[in-house]
């Protein structure tokens, strides 16, 4: 069964996808959680992650998975950076203001991205062998990525339940006022919820590059923008651990649904999949906007 | 009748000093004509954008429909001469307006940023969708030029794209500052102006929010329809899906209408003005990097300015007798 083996090999390499699809989700749901403010320019945050991985292996040749605390760190910085800039002065405004702003800092990197690095597409490969499925060959790499996807999202889940900081966070998504009133600086919460959020965008960037062979340019994030909108709506959009398993599902549903769709002659199923993934968004959102996994209410 | 001819004289006299500009030399048209494209597209996303204060973040859809209408009324209809043009426009009209039904009946139910990413939902979706299946061109896209050729001549059809389609857009334009005077001095904007500042508590009051939010939206699709239909697939001659579905679009529009001041009427025109300009002159200062200096003015007029040029005048003229020409 040629088609079953093309199937399972797919899924298996769209479970791997999701969860660093996942991973360049969180930080979007983080962000929408606690700052209520949709982070349009999002895919840009993930450029500036591949391209950090690009640099950092062409120049230095460090491996990717060294270049992940480098990310983290210019994800916190231009995180808090842009939160004090703009960021602080759009909480409690309109969508429309903070859409618009969002999506401004984006094209703002972006066409940074390209003074000063070209739009040329570009790219690298970190060969480190592979493991044979006898139905498909999985590179290290992939795998690598995939383990620290999850070990990422381990590590935020453990901060946000054992410290303060993540009581403190999790203390203003519940109820703000409250929290303010027992003495949680709020601004400082907002500040640092977007720094992670940003952070984690970036970190994921990183292990993005390990998936697109020749895809590193200054407009790559589009398309993980629209993914992570879809990704984070099957999760809820405010939790970063729906976003998490959103991930999972969508790489599962990307790649089994282009197996499937490519038996139809005809068709273009690589545009084809994006149009279910948008399907499927819409859905959601009519019949269940809390996401899958989320609970009753917003 | 005195309310809605006097805040058309700002109106009618920017458009007539931007026609004039245009008319006096040859060289200054194809400017005034990509400046007007942003002042039109303006007051078609005010209509919904202004009134409402519903984020419509695949407002572009709306414009690939019409400039599809367009580009499949010369595909399929070309025997029809010069009524194909109008036959563009009615079927423009008729795409934008079914799928702003569409997307209303199921999207309006959503508010905030749930909205804004279903309606990127649907512009992508139906992008991928044209592409996936093959639709019209798919990919490919639909090129009219040698039609065009073929029913008008070389020298008409020149002339219709290079002159009549922006005329058109003008004209348009000018329609859609008509019909939002009208609205704003009607029950609709009245409806609207309460939907806009607390939806929960206009319904208790009476206002049937849904059927007047789908009335503003299905009237700036169609001004969105007419100008894709002019602006892109007369005008260019061609319809590519990944152009006319660009997100690019929707946000130049908002930022039109957020620059100018939402909801008012002269502000998407000195939006559009300002912006269009802008862009033309930086893209000869600085060719392709127009946009690392729109950003930042995007992102610094967001936060310092939110209520926009007119939305501050209309502030400063209040209780003077200008109050009653700026609306």
């Amino acid at each position: 069964m040629p088609f079953l083996e093309q199937l399972a090999g797919n899924l298996i390499y769209g479970a791997i996808l999701g969860a660093v699809y996942g991973l360049a989700t969180m930080g979007l749901s983080q962000i929408f959680g606690v700052l209520k403010i949709v982070n349009v320019g999002h895919g840009a945050f993930i450029m500036l992650g591949a391209f950090t991985a690009y640099w950092m292996f062409t120049l230095y040749s460090i491996n990717p998975m060294l270049s992940i605390p480098i990310a983290l760190v210019i994800g916190l910085s231009m995180g808090l950076a842009v939160f004090y800039t703009v960021i602080r002065r759009l909480i409690g405004a309109p969508e429309l203001s903070s859409l618009l702003a969002t999506f401004g800092i984006g094209i703002f990197l972006e066409e940074l991205a390209k003074f000063f690095w070209g739009p040329d597409h570009r790219g690298y490969t970190w060969n480190i062998g592979s493991v044979n499925l006898s139905i498909t060959l999985i590179p290290y790499s992939k795998l690598l990525a995939f383990g620290m996807s999850i070990i990422i999202a381990l590590i935020l889940y453990s901060i946000f339940q054992k410290t303060r900081i993540g009581t403190a966070i999790r203390a203003v998504v519940e109820d703000r006022e409250g929290a303010m009133v027992c003495g949680v600086n709020v601004t400082r919460i907002y500040a640092l919820s977007f720094a992670i959020g940003i952070g984690l965008t970036v970190m994921s960037g990183v292990l993005v590059t390990l998936f697109v062979p020749v895809g590193i340019n200054p407009y790559m994030g589009g398309e993980y923008t629209l993914k992570a909108f879809v990704i984070a709506v099957l999760g809820g959009l405010s939790s970063p651990w729906g976003a998490f398993v959103g991930g999972f599902i969508f790489g599962l549903l990307e790649n089994g649904s282009y197996t499937i769709l490519s038996l139809f002659p005809n068709v273009e199923p690589f545009s084809l999949t994006r149009f279910v993934a948008f399907s499927v968004l819409l859905i959601i959102l009519l019949v269940k906007p809390t996401g899958l996994m989320g609970g009753e209410g917003e | 009748m005195r309310r809605y001819v006097r805040p058309m004289i700002p109106v009618i006299i920017l458009y007539l000093t931007l026609l004039l500009v245009g008319l006096s030399s040859e060289s200054r048209w194809q400017p005034v004509a990509f400046i007007m494209f942003y002042i039109a597209l303006g007051q078609a996303l005010n209509m919904f954008l202004g009134m409402t204060g519903y984020v419509d973040f695949g407002y572009v859809a709306f414009l690939a429909l019409g400039s599809y209408g367009m580009a499949l009324a010369f595909s399929s209809f070309s025997s029809l001469g010069l009524w194909v043009i109008l036959l563009g426009f009615v079927l423009a009209i008729i795409m934008s307006s079914l799928l702003s039904l569409a997307v209303g009946a199921i999207a309006l139910r959503l508010r905030g940023a749930y909205f804004a990413i279903a309606t990127i939902g649907v512009n992508e979706g139906f992008r991928y969708l044209v592409e996936g299946v093959r639709l019209w061109g798919g990919s490919e896209g639909i090129i009219i030029s040698s039609t065009m050729k073929d029913i008008f001549g070389s020298d008409l059809s020149n002339y219709i794209s290079t002159f009549v389609a922006d005329i058109m857009v003008f004209v348009i334009g000018f329609i859609a500052a008509f019909l939002t005077v009208y609205i704003i001095n009607s029950r609709i904007g009245y409806a609207l102006m309460a939907v806009r500042e607390d939806e929960d508590a206009a319904r208790v009051m009476g206002v049937f929010a849904t059927k007047y939010k789908i009335m503003a939206f299905a009237m700036s699709a169609i001004f969105a329809g007419l100008i894709g239909a002019s602006a892109w697939t007369l005008k260019l001659t061609y319809v590519f899906p990944e152009d006319v579905f660009n997100i690019t679009y929707t946000v130049e529009a908002i930022a039109i209408v957020m620059l100018g001041g939402a909801g008012t009427l002269t502000g998407p025109i000195m939006g559009g003005l300002i912006y269009g300009f802008l862009r033309y002159y930086l893209s000869t200062v600085l060719p392709g990097f127009q946009l690392l200096v729109v950003a930042p003015l995007l992102v610094l007029i967001v936060t310092i300015f939110p209520e926009g040029v007119m939305g501050y005048v209309k502030r400063k003229v209040r209780n003077t007798r200008f109050e009653k020409y700026i609306i």
